[in-house]
């Protein structure tokens, strides 16, 4: 199948904001012979987070891993995929819960 | 109170011996040196054992961590001291293997610049570690080294490179030292839902076949005593990955043995025939699943593991639970019903003779005057017990030792399985027996891999670390010959080898030796190699065209089982 067949996908992820982690996110890609259409890291709405927006034509039964494999990495906090634009506006306040979370974790330890 | 400031380099090992590091495998040069210079007065609290190549060193590492049970460490150079260690970075990536690497890094400010033996370490890394990390600051060590040793060491292990320039070796500061038991961003410790337990509870209660196969998360996770426990009241069989192997003794009486391209037949076929798959701590690699349109194709299949994203990577599962092997199946057992028998009734007792007919005992009673490795490696574990620790290089010696070896206790059995990196006996083994010096370490090698370190024959001199070696030396870089012969029309491109005379090597490095050729030999042999705790190389000549049957041809169905070259396996027979 061409690549430009496949549907695009926007891929978020929320992170660390730690020197390196974009060569190891754009690495996910490259290895996967997927081509990056577009591609964003700027602070998210949560504090202290960092958010890549990243579009990329793939496989409707690979992303699923891809958005896995990126999250696996130790300084992403969570990733989510969507198709086209079909956002979810509840992401940050998602993953605003996951950080109070683990941080309750941490100090009940 | 401040502390008098102490330099990177102290802070650096004092931090590892903090983690409880004891042994540290490594290869000194240029920009590592400041560490090396303070090295020197640790003495016992920190031994360095030095490699002879860092490829030894990181391989050493491995099979330290695996037979101990403890993370490996390695320090290194920087650029080719680095470089060098990267095949053993993958290699422990791919198998889940906790090592920490220090490699020695340029000053900062020569970074970028292509000075000599810089190496852009973190780039190269990266995406076959699970953190690798630049240290600029003596500030930053102590910290770096403890998260370096939780990321290593917890959810699935896996390595960690901390690239350490040497600012930040020669640098003082005060040293603090750090723990580190949690990262916002990591989270090693998934803990499974009581709904997914029930269900997987359910799952197991409905089924009337199942079988269950198991890797080496088992033995990350020390789950070997729940795993027996859970198959034996759900009366399930199980078989084991490569890696899985020793988690279960081999006379424990729910085991049917190996999975896979060259597993046992039992194994395999239940795979097929069950109509429940259970599989735990294992990541369903094609060497196992072969063919996976037709993998297990009349079950409903449950995968357990800590690592997200292998499941459902390969196999799609009805239910996956991410989970640490002992977590889950502790849990699972409380919940599943016990069960007296089973509906496999005389399968898998059937699919064993027909191994133990066709295969085994023409391997182990060959009438050839050539002794098959099979035998060799069958009287080893006669000799020991099988209370050795295996370790492995890779090819035919790999497969016949993890065929015929018999293990009475977990972490019994290191060998190279993702990554099938040649060379990586050696010097694992000789970690291995670093690590756990109270054991019989035996190694099986071939002729090709044993070349490919045996440079590492300077380290067991130096340290008199007592391995024991046997060399399957068919004169061949056997297992390529064995596919040139199956699937390449018999054409032998560049596998045949003109090797040297191994008895002079070992003799040249002070190492006993004998030559064996005859039944008779082997006997005396072995004999002779474990009268004592010392290194031993038992170079064996064995049949040069000899096979690893059962196979299962590349991208086959596991089904379509070879028992030689022109027979398949048949279950209706
Ligand atoms: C570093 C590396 N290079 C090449 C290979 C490919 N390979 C796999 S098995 C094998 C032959 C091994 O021969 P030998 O070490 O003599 O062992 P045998 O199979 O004869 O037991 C080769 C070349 C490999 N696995 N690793």
């Amino acid at each position: 199948m061409d690549s430009k067949d496949l549907k695009l996908y926007e891929i978020t992820a929320y992170t660390e904001n730690h020197v390196g982690l974009l060569s190891a996110i754009a690495g996910i890609f490259a290895r996967r012979s997927l081509n990056i259409e577009k591609l964003l890291v700027y602070p998210s709405d949560v504090p202290g987070i960092h958010k890549f927006k990243i579009v990329t034509r793939c496989e409707d039964d690979k992303i699923e891993n891809v958005v896995l494999q990126i999250e696996k990495k130790v300084d992403v906090l969570k990733a989510f995929y969507h198709i086209n634009n079909e956002y979810s506006g509840r992401e940050s306040q998602l993953v605003r819960e996951l950080v109070a979370q683990r941080e309750k974790e941490e100090n009940n330890k | 109170m401040a502390e008098k400031k102490i330099s990177g380099s102290d802070i650096l090992l004092r931090s590892l011996i903090h983690q409880g590091v004891e042994v540290v495998f490594g290869y000194p040069g240029g920009q590592i040196m400041p560490v090396y210079d303070r090295l020197m007065d640790y003495g016992d609290s920190l031994r360095h054992i030095l490699a002879r190549h860092e490829q030894g060193a990181i391989h050493a590492a491995q099979g330290y961590a695996r037979a101990k049970g403890a993370p490996g460490c390695v320090i290194v150079t920087s650029g080719p001291g680095a470089t060098n260690v990267i095949t053993g970075v993958d290699d422990a990536m791919v198998d889940s293997t906790p090592v920490v690497v220090i490699a020695g890094q340029v000053p900062v400010s020569l970074l970028g610049t292509d000075a000599f033996q810089e190496t852009d370490l973190i780039g190269l890394t990266t995406p076959i570690t699970k953190w690798s990390y630049q240290i600029r600051r003596p500030e930053d060590i102590a910290w770096a080294v403890a998260r370096a040793f939780y990321i290593a060491g917890t959810g699935r292990p896996g390595p960690v490179v901390l690239d350490f320039t040497k600012d930040a070796q020669i640098g003082l500061a005060e040293y603090v030292p750090a723990e580190c038991s949690f990262i916002r961003s990591y989270n090693p410790h998934p803990v499974p839902s009581e709904e997914m337990i029930d269900r997987a509870a359910k799952m197991i209660d409905e089924s009337r076949k199942p079988f269950c196969v198991y890797g080496q998360g088992i033995v990350l996770s020390g789950a070997e005593k729940e795993l027996a426990a859970f198959l034996e009241k759900g009366n399930i069989k199980a078989g084991s990955t490569l890696l899985g192997l020793s988690a279960l003794p081999s006379d424990h009486p729910n085991y049917v043995g190996m999975l896979g391209m060259h597993g046992n037949v039992t194994g395999n076929i239940l795979t097929q025939e069950c109509d429940l798959l259970i599989a735990v701590g294992m990541r369903f690699s094609d060497r196992v699943t072969g063919k996976l349109s037709t993998y297990a194709s009349k079950a409903r299949i449950i995968h357990i593991d800590i690592d997200p994203t292998e499941i459902g990577k390969n196999i799609p599962v009805e239910l996956g639970i991410l989970s640490d092997a002992k977590v889950a199946l502790s849990r699972l057992t409380e919940k599943i019903t016990a069960r007296k028998s089973d509906e496999w009734g005389m399968e898998h007792i059937m699919c064993r003779a027909v191994e133990q007919h066709r295969v085994i005992d023409p391997e182990l009673h060959s009438e050839d005057a050539e002794l098959h490795p099979g035998e060799v490696v069958d009287a080893v574990a006669s000799a020991t017990g099988g209370n050795a620790i295996v370790v492995t290089d890779v090819g035919q010696n790999q497969m016949i030792a993890a065929r015929y070896s018999k293990f009475t206790s977990t972490r019994s059995f290191i060998t190279s399985g993702g990554l099938g990196t040649m060379g990586f006996g050696l010097p694992a083994a000789v970690g291995a027996k670093i690590g756990t010096p109270g054991k019989t370490v035996v190694l099986f090698v071939g002729d090709g891999g044993l070349q490919m370190t045996e440079q590492e024959f300077g380290t067991i001199k130096q340290e008199g670390t007592g391995v024991k070696i046997v060399l399957l030396n068919n004169n061949w870089l056997g297992n390529v010959r064995m596919w040139q012969e199956l699937f390449f029309k018999k054409r032998y491109s560049f596998t045949r080898m003109v090797n040297p005379d191994f008895k002079m090597l070992a003799d040249a490095y002070g190492i006993d030796c004998m030559n064996v050729e005859t039944r008779e030999e082997l006997k005396e042999g072995i004999g002779r190699m474990l009268s004592d705790d010392k290194p031993f190389l038992l170079n064996v000549h064995v049949q040069e065209n000899s096979m690893v049957f059962p196979m299962i041809a590349p991208g086959k169905s596991i089904d379509e089982i070879m028992l030689n070259e022109k027979d398949f396996f048949d279950r209706e027979k």
